[in-house]
């Protein structure tokens, strides 16, 4: 992370989810989880609530054919998914 | 047959929708944009506003923000890929908290979310400024 206190300032719970999913994946967990963990209530909670209401609420369009949008933008933007 | 997959296409893209998640986006963009932090609200409100002018979504405005701040978030908005250590560096140099960078950075993001949202859900409804 660029910003250091968001990689130190993870509470210990987060700290070690990261290191389990760092593990699972066999590398490093994806920082998108730090941003939204840290200073939950900033930012991650709220944008939390919204982003699954939005990709996994209810919706004309499937569960897959949402995160296909996301893809799709994401790749537009230049931003691994 | 036809005629029912044609209606259940036109079910899917009927402009009914843009109300749908307004009351989490509200309690998002407030949280954001005007509640407490480590920045003063009104900065992180010019910083949103600039970008989403970037995107086309929101008039231009004067609204000056410190030229280092200004670089970092033309940026985030233009091409958020380019960014690398080095901003970080100038505006840490300015004497800006990681606090402070992280606030303004989400606001920059959220403000660039929603202009884009603005203009899908234009779009939808038929507006003409979505090009």
């Amino acid at each position: 992370m660029r910003l250091k206190k968001i990689e130190s300032g993870q509470k210990l719970s987060k700290k070690l989810i990261l290191a389990l999913i760092g593990l699972k994946l066999g590398e490093r967990a994806p920082d998108v989880l730090r941003t939204v963990w840290y200073r939950p209530d900033f930012f991650g909670k709220h944008y939390g609530r919204y982003l699954n209401a939005a990709m996994r609420g209810p919706s004309e369009w499937s569960v897959g054919e949402r995160e296909l949008f996301a893809a799709f933008v994401s790749r537009l933007n230049e931003c691994a998914f | 047959m036809k005629s029912d997959a044609t209606s259940q296409k036109k079910n899917r893209i009927k402009p009914a929708e843009p109300g749908r998640h307004a009351e989490k986006i509200n309690i998002l963009k407030d949280r954001v944009l005007e509640g407490p932090g480590h920045s003063d609200p009104r900065l992180r409100q010019a910083v949103a506003h600039r970008v989403a002018a970037h995107a086309g979504a929101l008039p231009k405005d004067d609204a000056r923000l410190p030229p280092e701040i200004g670089r970092y978030i033309d940026k985030i908005a233009l091409h958020a890929y380019r960014v690398t250590d080095t901003d970080i560096e100038a505006l840490r140099a300015a004497r800006y908290s990681e606090d402070i960078i992280f606030e303004l950075t989400v606001s920059a993001a959220l403000g660039a979310g929603m202009a884009r949202l603005k203009r899908g859900l234009s779009a939808l409804t038929g507006g003409e400024d979505a090009a």
